[in-house]
């Protein structure tokens, strides 16, 4: 099924409308004229409870008019907010996103493809955010919204998503206002193929772009999810890792890219008849790329090549389920002695090189609501007790790989009778960046650059390692 | 850009505050609207700003139309577009005005300007006039011939909105087969992929009317086109791709050569980082291998490393929607996912939603190799998170017990659940037990040991009490305190808020009064008197009947209450595996997210209460038109309910009437509706036909009633209570106590008698001149009728016997009535009404 929007609306958390956007009439317009005498007939011949009831089921249907109000009173005001991104009312289906303070709400009355709406959320947030700036906020949409609805109209027709590129986009419709491509009264520099990108057929890259130095960055940036028993043992453990790319190249230039990955230095070894050489090599569970990689040659040659955009953007997304190189190990005891005291004690170990260092470590170790008094002694950072979020919190700026410095803190508890159900104990989370490491032992064995005129690259490599959820059972 | 008048942060629409203001608006903007001073563009600019902000937070600015089209002359491309999304939005309330605009739209669609050519004929396509089609023909012929592809693009959904609007000025002007040519032919993908979306639309809309459009839309799947869109899949955006794979899979190849073909065509799209183009890949691959088994679960496997990878990046809200599909899978095909359950394990932030699903695909890949490790899994959840999820968790743990007998630790586990001591993991606990003895009686031992212990002070969820009872009434010679516990609980009789507890209380009183007679038989006694008195029907019936039971033969009694059972071996599914196919045919789509297949949620009969309501809205008091198309509908619409019991009719009708009437054992409530009826009387004094309620809600009522049927053609001497109703057994007691007063004989139309074939014709018929059918029977040609009818003022009843020859269209008439004074009149009426039948 294709996604036909009916309308999309972005809301702030009050429920107040920041922009609207109608694509269909299915779902009705806000200005619909409410057939309001049946309901007071309602009145005149029911019991007032009967009416309550017979009104209920007929405010719903009012509601359809306006979709807004439906979204609010059944989604907003009721403690449902939380419990599904996918909700009924009416006939019409909500999807809705939240993203920093806003909403973002998509309204359909047919059964659409739920993955390609979300994906279209996602999209064209971006695309927003490259538009301000970064940010996107209630603030954001305010200062903009003349120009959200520009874009609104370009990416979406009649429903279907069209065009969400932002280099295409911000060929003619730019910051300042819209620049139209075609008119040679307001254009500095002409833009020749632009139609054809207005529509996709050239695609990611615009033809003609002159930099002075020829640069490529690249950074490899993991992030390791782990659930680990209280005993120690890893329950669950993968890598989704992402290779970013920020070009600065004249030109329509050809990449390639090898990574230490398994298949495809076996491929190559195959292709060039000769042993595979020795060293690590990864086996990646599952790969996607970016639009620009060319997927036949992937398939066949086991190779990456692209012709990239220009700019910033993602290269490709990895998965890695085995041969994960945990960066920490966390060992708690936490003890609870009678019932208003207890014992904890934290133990990290960073298990990378010696030369390397982590930075900005925190790690939050839950305790009781009912703390009152807690006490500390570190051997390494700085710890506090933080009543909101009920939690130990241990930040350590820099922490050298090869160390295991320890917390070791009491905590008084204030004896309640009201609580009598024991504590659940939370896992103890943990937050860190780890430069130059990759937890999958992932490594960029060579970036080629070809383009015609034959210019030199300067090539830049980064990894770092992050915690995704990083949760340790205590 | 100046952000929009920050004093309207949030006002509501009704707030009339921004009245003023649009006056302001409108008088500046008059002035502008001649004038070509330097700098006048961006004043236009921020004027137009604040219309727009206004229109965004709701204040009504539709009165500065005809202002905003003044200014909209201008080279500007941004005050265009402003002022573009202004016409668009109020150009529907404002037909009168919109046709301002159309000038310069259309001089638009011929600019030089390409961009300006495109947006001016999404605009002109956007107004949403329906009398203003006619206007759009030309510039969209233009467009689809255009020299430039992004006003191609546009007027191919162009079309598609024409068709919306007016559908038969889209097909006269021969569009479908324009766009059929672009897109076989243009050199663009996104022309093309929008061509097809409205294509798709269109003729799948007219199929149902036109067989050249179901012909068309076959065309769409023919391999020919097929092919043309593989073939060109790379050039398509994401979302267009998305398109295009869903038309694939429905595209059915010849032999699983081509199937392979396809699917090694298509393989690459499982690593597109866009995931609504990975669904759509795996449904083609889904659907084309559904016959070769073999293959079809390697496509599983195959497809595995992409969804984990989906679920695993990207929001909250985008996993959800693919672990909905990845669920749907997993049910389907528990053994292939058995090796991962690892990914189906809960983090401790994730969202309910997700957790649940998770929850619900650990217990499906439940096995003997995993279930050690997924139980150790779900005990964790049990102990540390939320209560719901530590509900769902128990849940899971039960399923799991309830799908794998031999697994006995886990039985230790659950059990172990009730000495932890928190309220809502014994409350879930208890009821999974329960369950768990039904099936498997043989872990009764363990389980009672442990339950005994439990203080049924503990528990007060109505489920897990009544769960809880339960097992202390079929257990009752294994547990040594449990008359002891259930006289207790008897004593405690009036506290008990919920019947269903009351109930169960009951027959586990009787159960261990059957077993355990001498220490059980005070609170037996104790539980029959309290369940006698019992307020509630079903309460008081089963004590009454235990009672009797017990006093007419104890043995008999325990056959019933107490028979040797039988364990359960399967529960039963709640959605049927027919369902679930449906659901798997709509893969990628809100089908597989319910969970229920698309005609549930999308036609309107499936809405439930809306449907209705909106039937209600459509609907307005006192103009019901009167013609007998409409009422025949009604009567139709009817059917069920006349299937219906008398009994239960009457009751519907009384509650619909009047509260007080629902109560009274015959309706005789008619002074009161007859009163009521007085005031409508002028207004609906040529209403032939009565509305009835649907059966169940009685909303329809407040427009049926005081609309007492009488016949068109003759005065209304006599007024019939369109709500009559009696049971059949005062009927019959009445008909015993009158005397015949009048007696006839009269024919019938021979078109009525061919009517009789259907037993309800006949009745729907005359219940829509306010007369009754109390009974029918009878073979052809002879038929019985017996009908009831009622003074609309006043309680004189009409009873009729009505015999019908259908061969000879003799028809005999006996009424009897107590009030004899219009025993004349009413046979007219009836005879009238009769004779009505099968002409109508």
């Amino acid at each position: 099924m294709p996604l036909a929007a009916s309308a999309i609306y972005f809301l702030n958390l009050r429920g107040d409308v920041l922009i609207n956007r109608l694509y269909r009439d299915d779902v009705g317009s806000d200005n619909t004229i409410l057939p309001l005498r049946p309901v007071f007939c309602v009145f005149e011949v029911f019991k007032k409870t009967e009416a309550i009831q017979i009104l209920s089921v007929y405010t719903i249907e009012i509601l359809r008019g306006n979709m807004v109000d439906a979204f609010r009173v059944h989604i907003m005001q009721t403690k449902e907010l939380g419990t599904c991104p996918v909700r009924q009312i009416g006939g019409c289906s909500f999807f809705y996103m939240r993203i920093s303070n806003v909403y973002i709400v998509i309204v359909v009355s047919s059964n659409a493809n739920v993955a390609c709406a979300f994906k279209f959320v996602v999209e064209a947030v971006t695309l927003f955010k490259s538009y301000f700036g970064g940010s996107f906020d209630e603030d954001a949409i305010r200062n903009n919204f003349v120009l959200i609805y520009e874009l609104l109209d370009e990416i979406m027709d009649f429903g279907y998503p069209q065009n969400l590129s932002p280099e295409i986009l911000k060929l003619y419709i730019t910051q300042e206002g819209v620049r139209s491509p075609f008119s040679s009264k307001t254009a500095d520099k002409p833009v020749p193929n632009a139609t054809l990108q207005v529509t996709g057929a050239v695609g990611w890259r615009r033809e003609g772009l002159v930099y002075k130095k020829n640069e490529v960055f690249l950074d490899i940036v993991e992030s390791v999810n782990l659930l680990m028993s209280s005993k120690g043992s890893v329950l669950r453990c993968d890598v989704t890792g992402k290779i970013l790319m920020k070009c600065f190249l004249s030109g329509m230039p050809d990449l390639k890219l090898g990574l230490n990955d398994k298949i495809g230095l076996e491929k190559e070894s195959q292709l060039k008849s000769r042993p595979a050489k020795s060293g690590k090599t990864i086996e990646l569970d599952d790969v996607t790329f970016h639009q620009c990689v060319n997927l036949t040659r992937f398939n066949s040659e086991k190779t990456v090549s692209f012709v990239p955009p220009d700019g910033e953007f993602e290269l490709m997304k990895y998965r890695i389920t085995e041969g994960v190189n945990l960066p920490f190990r966390v060992l708690p005891t936490i003890k609870e002695l009678g019932r208003t005291r207890m014992e904890v004690n934290v133990k990290v170990k960073s298990v990378f090189g010696a030369k390397m260092f982590a930075l900005g470590v925190v790690i939050k170790i839950p305790v009781p609501k009912q703390t009152a008094k807690t006490s500390f002694q570190v051997t390494s950072g700085k710890a506090k007790y933080s009543p909101s979020i009920d939690c130990l919190v241990w930040k350590i700026r820099k922490f050298p790989g090869q160390t295991e410095p320890t917390l070791s803190a009491e905590v008084e508890l204030i004896s309640t009778i009201t609580e009598k159900k024991s504590w659940t104990r939370p896992p103890i989370q943990m937050e860190f960046q780890v430069p130059m490491f990759t937890a999958s032992g992932l490594r960029v064995r060579f970036l080629k650059v070809w383009e015609k005129s034959g210019y030199n690259t300067v090539e830049w490599v980064r990894y770092i390692t992050k915690a995704g959820s990083y949760e340790v059972r205590c | 850009m100046a952000p929009p008048v920050q004093s309207h942060r949030s006002p509501s629409p009704s707030q009339p505050s921004g009245k003023g203001e649009v006056s302001d608006l409108k008088t500046q903007l008059r002035q502008l609207a001649g004038s070509r001073a330097p700098g006048t563009d961006d004043t236009k600019r921020e004027l137009f700003k604040k219309v727009i902000s206004y229109m965004t937070i709701g204040i009504d600015v539709s009165s500065v139309f005809s202002e905003m089209v003044m200014c909209s002359a201008t080279s500007d491309i941004v005050l265009k577009k402003m002022c573009y999304l202004y016409v668009g939005n109020y150009a529907k309330h404002n037909p009168d005005l919109a046709l301002l605009t159309i000038n310069f739209l259309q001089r638009d669609c011929k600019d030089e300007d390409p961009m300006i050519r495109g947006l001016a004929l999404r605009s002109l396509c956007s107004l949403g006039v329906a009398n203003l089609v006619e206007y759009l023909v030309g510039p969209l012929g233009n467009g689809l011939k255009d020299g430039n592809s992004y006003v191609r693009m546009v007027a191919a959904v162009g079309v598609l909105k024409l068709y919306h609007l007016s559908a038969s000025t889209c097909l006269d002007a021969d569009f479908p087969p324009l766009l059929k040519q672009l897109m076989l032919k243009d050199k663009d993908a996104q022309v093309v992929a929008n061509c097809l979306t409205s294509l798709q639309e269109i003729w799948s809309l007219e199929a149902s009317t036109s067989e050249e459009a179901a012909r068309e839309r076959e065309m769409l799947l023919s391999k020919p086109v097929v092919y043309y869109f593989l073939n060109r899949m790379k050039e398509f955006s994401e979302w267009a791709q998305c398109i295009v794979l869903e038309l694939v899979s429905k595209y059915v190849p010849v032999d699983s050569e081509e199937i392979f073909d396809i699917m090694n065509l298509l393989e690459d799209r499982l690593q597109h980082a866009n995931g609504a183009v990975v669904l759509a890949t795996i449904k083609v691959f889904l659907h084309m291998t559904l016959s070769m088994t073999d293959v079809h679960q390697q496509v599983y496997e195959r497809i595995k490393a992409p969804l984990l990878t989906l679920v695993s990046s990207g929001s909250p809200e985008q996993s959800y929607a693919v672990l909905s599909h990845l669920h749907l899978l997993v049910m389907r095909a528990p053994y292939i996912f058995s090796s991962d359950y690892k990914h189906f394990y809960c983090q401790y932030n994730e969202p309910f939603y997700v957790k649940k699903l998770k929850l619900d695909m650990l217990t499906a890949v439940a096995n003997e190799s995993n279930t050690y490790e997924i139980v150790t899994e779900l005990c964790e959840y049990v102990a540390n998170v939320d209560i719901p999820m530590a509900r769902e968790s128990i849940r899971a743990v039960g399923k799991i017990a309830l799908q794998q007998y031999d697994v006995n630790a886990i039985v230790d586990r659950l059990l172990q659940f009730l000495e932890m001591e928190k309220e809502h993991v014994t409350a879930e606990t208890l009821v999974l037990v329960k369950d768990l003895l039904r099936k498997y009686p043989q872990w009764s031992h363990d389980c009672i040991a442990v339950v005994g212990n439990i203080s049924s002070k503990n528990v007060q969820e109505p489920k897990a009490k009544a769960a809880l009872i339960w097992m202390l009434g079929e257990y009752a010679q294994d547990m040594q305190d449990s008359p002891y516990i259930l006289e207790g609980l008897v004593e405690n009789w009036d506290e008990e808020n919920s019947a269903e507890v009351r109930l169960h209380l009951l027959t586990a009183v009787m159960k261990c009064f059957l077993r355990r007679a001498p220490e059980t038989q005070k609170a037996l006694g104790d539980a029959l008197a309290a369940g006698v008195a019992d307020f509630h029907q079903d309460v008081h019936d089963r004590a009454l009947l235990y009672y009797r039971l017990l006093k007419y033969d104890v043995s008999v009694a325990e056959r019933i209450v107490n028979p040797p059972k039988q364990a359960v071996s399967v529960f039963a599914d709640t959605q049927s595996s027919e369902m679930k196919d449906r659901i798997f045919d709509e893969f990628n789509s809100l089908s597989v997210v319910y969970q229920k297949p698309s005609y549930m949620f999308t036609d309107k009969e499936h809405r439930g209460p809306f449907a209705f309501s909106e039937e209600l809205g459509t609907l307005s008091i006192g103009t019901e038109p009167s013609d007998g198309a409409v009422a025949a509908q009604r009567v139709e619409a009817n059917d069920k309910d006349l299937l219906l019991g008398t009994s239960e009719k009457e009751e519907s009708h009384g509650y619909g009437n009047n509260g007080s009437a629902y109560s009274a054992p015959s309706y005789d409530a008619s002074t009161t509706a007859g009163a009521s009826q007085g005031n409508f009387d002028l207004v609906s004094i040529d209403q032939p036909s009565t509305l009835h309620p649907p059966s169940g809600f009685a909303i329809d009522d407040l427009l049926g009633l005081g609309m007492p049927a009488a016949p068109s053609s003759a005065p209304p001497v006599l007024l019939l209570n369109a709500k009559a109703a009696i049971d059949p057994n005062a009927f019959q007691q009445k008909w015993r106590q009158l005397p015949v007063s009048l007696s006839q004989e009269t024919s019938i139309d021979p078109q009525g008698v061919a009517g009789m074939t259907n037993p309800h014709a006949l009745p729907q018929h005359m219940q829509g001149h306010s007369i009754n059918c109390i009974a029918s029977g009878g073979q052809a040609p002879n038929f019985k009728f017996f009908f009831f009818a009622q003074k609309a003022e006043g309680s004189s009843a009409y009873l009729v016997e009505c015999v019908i020859n259908s061969s000879s269209c003799k028809v005999q008439l006996k009424i009897k009535t107590d009030d004899q004074a219009t025993s004349q009149a009413f046979s007219e009426l009836f005879q009238s009404a009769l004779s009505k039948f099968g002409s109508a």
